[in-house]
């Protein structure tokens, strides 16, 4: 058996006494009392040493108690300073008079009648008093009779003290005899033992491989930031282009230009979060208006009504990247447009584990001459797919600048059939404005709820207030779900 | 949302055929199911859909889905020769009226039941709350026409439903469940509407509650409806759901002459559309008898008209077609939006990634090379978080939302080293060393725009660490920078650097001062960075703006 060094020493030392309190054994060791009780504890898990722990609690005066050592505690010392009788108000003028008082009656050594204390006569110190003179003398008590009342009092404290005794085994005895080479190892080589080859006959320190190491944690990416990377490299790989944009967007960009009519429930303080800014609406903003009011030059009746460019200059936090999306397709009206973005948006509402007031949105775009419904069907299939969805389906679905619409679902083993995003063709009256003469494919998808299914949380809030615990035990590289 | 009770059995009578069935085909036309439950299902219809918020217009659209009886939907009307004036005084305050009046209802508990929540959809969808609609159904036989809609002093006074006495309008604002819910709605006009019938009865106080007299009950065989609003279409499109919705439970429908116009007619509107377009959107290829087809399963009126062009009649129940792509979407949904071919196009694109998110790519990347770990904080937050505990003023230009949910979130953060501090707070009881980054959006005056923070707590933090990292995090984003001493009150005299690019701060590093350390409860030396990645070379301009 492989000893360490200390190990060596140890049985060394012991070896004349057999058997040693640790704190001597420090001594002799030249080392601290610790590191021995480490060593032995190692030692003994090996059958070398047998360690014997002995817990004693003692109690010695606090501060308070201190101030009565030789005096006696408060009430005796009260009751010594007077005879038979005094009157009350003498007695108070004492100064330890405020806690004696009360110990004295407790104690039945005074009756007060009439403003007059009168001894009992029934003054034998009580086992408290004991205790105490004990604890004056030897400056410590041990546990017993009267400490629990000097302990309630605060006179005395708890003091826990814990000592080893070292023995060595008989295994240890054997390896001893056997002679123990206490040569120096070696932990960590250095430069010159490693040049000059004297590491060849240096004892080398043999580590323990089954003991597990002190932990490292890497700087780390957020896992959340991997899932959205991971997406990002899908759309590179499909051939978008990234568009990123501003949080604060004005109405006109955020609501009108998607043709949300104005009085559509999403554009009240309720649901959304507005702000007290203003922005100025873009040039052509006309035709904007013109689709909300009558359809402009489309086949669509628009929404009717007087169409309100202050209503529209209000400034919100965006509800959605489609924001984005359109000011992307109104300046580059032209065909082929493939543009993506991730990016926070906001709603007005309650926060909780499932709902936040902002959370990350994927969208995606695709405009071409000759796109369809069925590219559209296409796209979130290649899309789902390659995010590890395998099983997709489609419903009819509903969203105000989308038509038609389409809601994918896909399938999760465990949840089942899963709505994840939605999806459409912008509305005419969405693209006619800006001049966009081709079929706009658009879906978008809360990427949040794509996190929380792979990285298995119950609690959306832990993607922002993140526990730093969970961040580094969290694998870089998760596999696929 | 819209969530509508749908009893089998009525369901069932109603559409011709069983649940189970309806049960599996009701969500293909446009919906999603909530709740099955032992007698009734509750699905959720869409917003754009309100002529399916009643089980008699889920039939109606089932029976056509289903094949069971295709086309547009025939409506008679007759006239009842009751008529209605409007008084002028409503034109600013509430001027469109639409009635009707529906003769031989059978109604039980359950079906006054659904009519109420048919109405109470409306009023959502349609009514916007009620303000743009509001509807009221009266038991004709209660009162006598003709009837007026006026606008009424305000203390006139009546029985409002589920009230024993009478109360002024006023009253009934302050006092009555409902007065108290839309007394928005009404509250600034001098004069209130109100409906009265030949004898001053008071039938209705729009858009608030019906007099009790008017009740309908199971005993109530003819009904008066009316529509009150700011908007003419919308008000006639109530109309029309409810007309329809009840006719199809077997009630007749009877018109109202509204100031010399006859109302309902219960007519569709009429589009020809182009198949060609309809193919090319949808990606297929259709004959005009085939699209005409697939509408009459829609319940159109759809005939082919010529070799290219399909003649639609439009429902008058329906809200939702204000472009010919609309009705485009309703053949989708015929062919089967699971029967379509899912296709990638031959659209040919190179892919190329934002120059801000490279660079945050970039940060990331020097960051965690560094031994530090991502967060990534909420942008909303609050003044004392981003400046009260970091001793610093307000920065000019912070956002405030105007309607916050709750303190914690009333602005949008200028910064992101507060919210690190706050993160190192919430993990307190964390092992140390902790070093934490986050870069994104920050924004100032509307202005979208990018930074940077990093922070490092453990007893050996301290100045040096702070100025190597920052140093590092320029070097590795090719920023040339130069360090003037920084006066910012989060961090402590003495140890603290800005970080100076082109003259002008770019960014800061530090220790943190121990004030902010005690105001955010941390117990060790807290060593900091933030930079502007405006600053980093490559950043494009000029930043995202609304």
């Amino acid at each position: 058996m492989e000893l360490t060094l200390n190990e060596k020493k140890l049985l060394v030392a012991l070896g004349p006494v057999g058997s040693a309190d640790a704190a001597d054994l420090a001594d002799l060791m030249e080392t601290r009392r610790e590191a021995v009780v480490q060593y032995a504890n190692l030692a003994g898990e090996r059958g070398l040493v047998d360690v014997e722990k002995r817990v004693s609690r003692r109690y010695t005066p606090t501060e308070e108690g201190q101030a009565y050592i030789g005096k006696g505690l408060p009430e005796r010392q009260v009751l010594e300073s007077f005879g038979e009788t005094i009157p009350m108000r003498d007695l108070q003028s004492h100064p330890l008079a405020k806690i004696a008082i009360g110990w004295m009656r407790k104690k039945n050594w005074i009756a007060i009648k009439d403003g007059v204390v009168q001894k009992t006569g029934t003054t034998a110190p009580g086992p408290d008093e004991v205790a105490f003179a004990r604890a004056s003398e030897s400056g410590s008590v041990e546990d017993g009779v009267g400490v629990a009342d000097l302990i309630k009092r605060g006179l005395v404290q708890e003091e826990e003290t814990v000592a080893y005794t070292v023995s060595i085994t008989s295994f240890g005895r054997q390896l001893l005899a056997g002679g123990l080479d206490l040569q120096e190892e070696v932990g960590t080589l250095t430069r010159d033992q490693i040049l000059s080859g004297a590491w060849k006959n240096l004892p080398l320190r043999r580590y323990d491989v089954t003991k597990l190491p002190k932990r490292a944690y890497p700087g780390k990416v957020h896992p959340y930031q991997r899932i959205i990377d991971e997406m990002r490299r899908i759309l590179f790989d499909m051939g978008f282009e990234e568009m990123a944009g501003g949080i604060v967007q004005s109405s006109f960009w955020n609501f009108d230009a998607l043709f949300q009519p104005q009085d559509h429930p999403a554009r009240e303080m309720q649901d959304t979060f507005f702000l007290g800014e203003r922005w100025p609406l873009p040039k052509g903003f006309e035709r904007v208006r013109d689709m909300h009011e009558h359809g402009g030059e489309t086949s669509s009746t628009g929404w009717g009504g007087a169409w309100s460019a202050a209503k529209a200059e209000q400034c919100v936090l965006r509800t959605h990247t489609t924001s984005l999306s359109i000011q992307h397709l109104a300046e580059h009206p032209k065909p082929p447009v493939k543009a993506f973005c991730i990016g926070r948006v906001y709603r007005r509402e309650a926060i909780d584990p499932t709902h936040l007031a902002e959370f990350e949105q994927l969208e995606g775009i695709v405009m071409d001459e000759d796109v369809n419904f069925r590219h559209l069907l296409g796209f979130l299939k290649e899309f789902y797919g390659k995010m590890g969805f395998e099983k997709v389906r489609f419903r009819p679905g509903y969203f105000p600048y989308t038509e038609p619409s389409v809601e994918p679902e896909v399938y999760v083993e465990g949840l089942g059939w899963v709505e994840l995003g939605g999806s459409g063709i912008f509305r005419q009256e969405v693209t006619a404005p800006f001049g966009i003469d081709y079929p706009v494919l658009a879906w978008g998808l809360g990427i949040s709820r794509v996190a929380m299914l792979r990285l298995g949380l119950r609690d959306l809030r832990q993607l922002y207030k993140s526990d730093v615990e969970w961040v580094r035990e969290t694998p870089t590289y998760g596999g696929r779900r | 949302m819209a969530i509508i009770t749908l009893p089998y059995r009525y369901l069932e009578r109603l559409a011709g055929t069983d649940r189970q069935t309806l049960i599996d085909r009701i969500p293909m036309i446009g919906a999603d199911i909530e709740r099955i439950e032992e007698d009734h299902v509750d699905v959720e219809f869409f917003p754009n859909r309100p002529d399916l918020y009643s089980p008699e217009g889920v039939a109606r659209a089932m029976r056509g889905f289903l094949g069971i009886e295709e086309g547009l939907p025939a409506y008679t009307v007759r006239p009842s020769g009751i008529t209605f004036t409007i008084d002028p005084g409503l034109a600013g305050i509430r001027p469109f009226l639409g009635s009707a009046v529906i003769r031989n209802v059978s109604f039980d508990e359950e079906a006054i039941e659904s009519l109420m929540s048919l109405q109470e959809a409306l009023h959502w969808a349609v009514g916007r709350g009620r303000g743009k609609v509001a509807i009221g159904v009266h038991d004709l036989d209660a009162v006598t026409p003709p009837f007026r809609y006026i606008a009424s002093p305000r203390d006139r006074s009546f029985v409002p439903l589920d009230f024993e006495e009478e109360m002024t309008m006023e009253e009934i604002l302050a006092g009555h469940p409902k007065g108290r819910d839309y007394a928005h709605l009404v509250e600034n006009f001098q004069r209130f509407p109100l409906i009265v019938d030949a004898r001053d009865r008071v039938l209705s106080f729009p858009p608030i509650i019906n007099g009790e007299l008017t009740r309908v009950t199971t005993e109530t065989k003819n009904i008066l409806l009316d529509c009150t609003g700011t908007d003419r279409k919308a008000v006639m499109i109530a109309v029309n759901i409810i007309c329809t919705a009840l006719a199809e439970a077997g009630a007749t429908i009877e018109t109202v002459t509204v100031e010399g116009q006859e109302m309902p007619t219960l007519a569709p509107a009429e589009r020809t559309v182009s198949v060609a377009e309809c193919s090319r959107l949808l990606g297929l290829s259709l004959t005009p008898e085939e699209m005409a087809q697939h509408l009459r399963r829609m319940r159109f009126g759809a005939e082919p008209d010529g070799d290219s062009r399909v003649r639609v009649l439009v429902p008058c129940y329906r809200a939702d077609i204000l472009h010919d792509w609309d009705i485009f979407e309703d053949v989708a949904i015929a062919h089967g939006v699971e029967n379509f071919d899912a296709v990638l196009p031959a659209t040919d694109t190179v892919a190329q990634e934002h120059p801000i998110t490279a660079i945050a790519g970039a940060v990331r990347s020097v960051m965690t090379g560094l031994g530090y770990l991502e967060a990534i904080p909420f942008t909303l937050t609050n003044e004392r978080v981003l400046y009260t505990n970091m001793q610093r003023e307000p920065a000019p230009g912070t956002l405030r939302v105007l309607h916050p949910i709750s303190e914690e979130q009333t602005v949008v953060r200028t910064d992101l080293l507060p919210l690190l501090m706050e993160l190192l707070q919430a993990n307190k009881h964390r092992e140390l060393p902790q070093r934490l980054f986050a870069v994104g959006d920050v924004v100032v005056d509307c202005v979208t725009y990018q930074k940077v923070a990093g922070v490092s707590i453990h007893p050996a933090a301290d100045f040096s660490e702070a100025y190597a990292a920052a140093d590092v995090l320029c070097r590795e984003l090719s920023l040339s920078y130069t360090v003037a001493e920084s006066v910012d009150p989060a961090f402590l005299d003495g140890r603290r650097g800005d970080i100076i690019v082109d003259g002008k701060i770019a960014g800061v590093f530090g220790e943190i001062h121990p004030t902010v350390l005690n105001a955010f409860d941390l117990e060790h030396p807290v060593a900091a960075l933030a930079l502007d990645l405006t600053a980093v070379p490559g950043y494009p301009v000029p930043p995202g703006t609304p």
